[in-house]
C-alpha cells in the first residue's frame, strides 16, 4: 500500500513519456518503476522517454544501473531514453563508482532533452525514408 | 667595640619583616620595610628592601617580554590565517570557468595539476554547466607541463561527469610530453574529443552550435509538415 502511494507518475505527451522522479527511490521502487515504464512504452507506443532526476540528490549504484539498463531495454523496444537534469554531485558520485553509463543519452534540462529526442526521431525518420 | 649585639625592638621588627614579606608574596610590590633605626639589624632590613626592589624590576621585565611574545604570536597567527585564505583563493582562482560564447564554456588550466586542484576544477566546471546551461565546455590544458596517472584519470572523470550532465567536454592543447605520458600510461582517451589547440576547439564548438541551430530551424519547418501528413 505504501509503495502504491509513492508511485512515480508517468506522463504521456504526444509521442513522449515524461517520468519526473521526485522522491529518493529504494531498490524495490526502482525495479517497479522500470517495469512500469516499459509496460507504458508498449501500451502507448511512445517514441521517447524523458527521465527527470533533477531533484535527486543521491543516486546509488543500483539506481544508476537501473537507469542505464532501462535505456538499453527501451532501445530494444525502439524507444530512446534521455536522462535529464542530473546534479553535479550525482554525476561525480556515479563517475567515482565507475558507473559511466555508456550509451545513455543525457541532457541538461527538460527542454534540451526534448530537443534531443526530436532530433533523434527526425534522424530516424530521414534515414528510413 | 662591644661584643654584644645591638638590636632594639627585635620582636616588633621581625614581625614587620614577616608582614612585609607576606604582602610582597601576595602581590603588593610597593611594600618596603624602610627602617629608620640604625643598628646591627638594619643592614638585613635594607638588604631585604633591595631584594624586593630587584624582584619588582625582574617581574616588570618578565611581564614586558611576555607581552611582546604575545603580540608576536598574534601577528604570526594573523599571517597564518592570511596564508590559508590565500591558498584557498589561489585554488579558486586557479580554475576559472568562463562563458565565452553562446553555449560555450572555457576552463583554461595553467600550472601543475594535483588531485585536489583537479577535484575543485571538476566541481566548478560541473556547477557552472548547470548554472549556465551551456552544452559545450572546453578544457584547455596548454599551460599544464605534465600529468600523472591520477591527474589523467581525474580529467577523464571530469569529461565523463560532464557527459552525464548532458554536456560535451572537449580537451584541447595536449602537449607532446603529455601525449607521450598518457599513451605510455596506457590511458585510453579515444572516447574523448581532443583538439590540438584552443582555436580548433573553439571552431569545433561554434560549428556544433551552428549545426544545432540549423537543426532547430529545420525542425520548426518539419514539424508542421508532420502534422499535415
Amino acid at each position: 500500500m505504501n509503495l502504491h502511494e509513492k508511485r512515480i507518475p508517468i506522463i504521456k505527451i504526444h509521442d513522449y513519456l515524461i517520468v519526473p522522479i521526485q522522491v529518493d527511490m529504494h531498490d524495490k521502487m526502482a525495479i517497479q518503476l522500470q517495469s512500469q515504464i516499459l509496460e507504458e512504452i508498449a501500451r502507448t507506443r511512445a517514441k521517447g522517454v524523458l527521465i527527470d532526476i533533477s531533484v535527486l540528490e543521491m543516486v546509488d549504484s543500483f539506481i544508476g544501473r537501473m537507469l542505464s539498463g532501462m535505456a538499453s531495454m527501451a532501445a530494444i523496444m525502439d524507444t530512446s531514453v534521455v536522462i535529464v537534469g542530473m546534479q553535479p554531485a550525482v554525476a561525480i558520485t556515479l563517475v567515482e563508482l565507475g558507473l559511466e553509463m555508456p550509451g545513455v543519452d543525457t541532457a541538461l534540462n527538460m527542454e534540451k532533452g526534448m530537443e534531443m529526442l526530436e532530433r533523434k526521431l527526425n534522424n530516424r525518420k530521414n534515414n528510413s525514408v | 667595640m662591644s661584643e654584644s649585639i645591638n638590636i632594639t625592638n627585635i620582636k616588633d621588627r621581625i614581625d614587620r619583616i614577616e608582614d612585609i614579606l607576606a604582602s610582597v608574596a601576595a602581590g603588593d610590590m610597593e611594600a618596603r620595610i624602610q627602617t629608620e633605626t640604625e643598628d646591627d639589624f638594619s643592614g638585613i632590613e635594607a638588604a631585604i628592601d633591595l631584594l624586593i626592589n630587584d624582584l619588582t624590576e625582574e617581574l616588570r621585565q618578565r611581564e614586558k617580554v611576555q607581552k611582546e611574545l604575545e603580540s608576536k604570536l598574534e601577528k604570526i597567527q594573523e599571517q597564518q590565517k592570511t596564508i590559508l585564505q590565500q591558498q584557498e583563493d589561489l585554488l579558486e582562482l586557479s580554475s576559472p570557468v568562463s562563458k565565452v560564447w553562446d553555449n560555450i564554456l572555457i576552463l583554461p588550466v595553467i600550472g601543475t595539476l594535483d588531485s585536489q586542484r583537479t577535484q575543485v576544477m571538476m566541481e566548478n566546471l560541473l556547477q557552472k554547466i548547470v548554472e549556465t546551461g551551456c552544452t559545450i565546455s572546453i578544457l584547455d590544458i596548454t599551460g599544464v607541463p605534465t600529468v600523472d596517472t591520477q591527474v589523467a584519470n581525474h580529467l577523464l572523470k571530469t569529461v565523463t561527469a560532464a557527459r552525464l550532465l548532458g554536456a560535451e567536454c572537449i580537451i584541447s592543447g595536449i602537449s607532446p610530453a603529455i601525449a607521450q605520458t598518457i599513451v605510455h600510461l596506457g590511458i585510453d582517451l579515444s572516447t574523448i574529443r581532443t583538439k590540438a589547440t584552443l582555436q580548433d576547439a573553439m571552431i569545433f564548438a561554434m560549428k556544433q552550435n551552428k549545426r544545432d541551430d540549423e537543426i532547430r530551424a529545420l525542425k520548426n519547418i518539419v514539424i508542421p509538415n508532420e502534422h499535415a501528413d
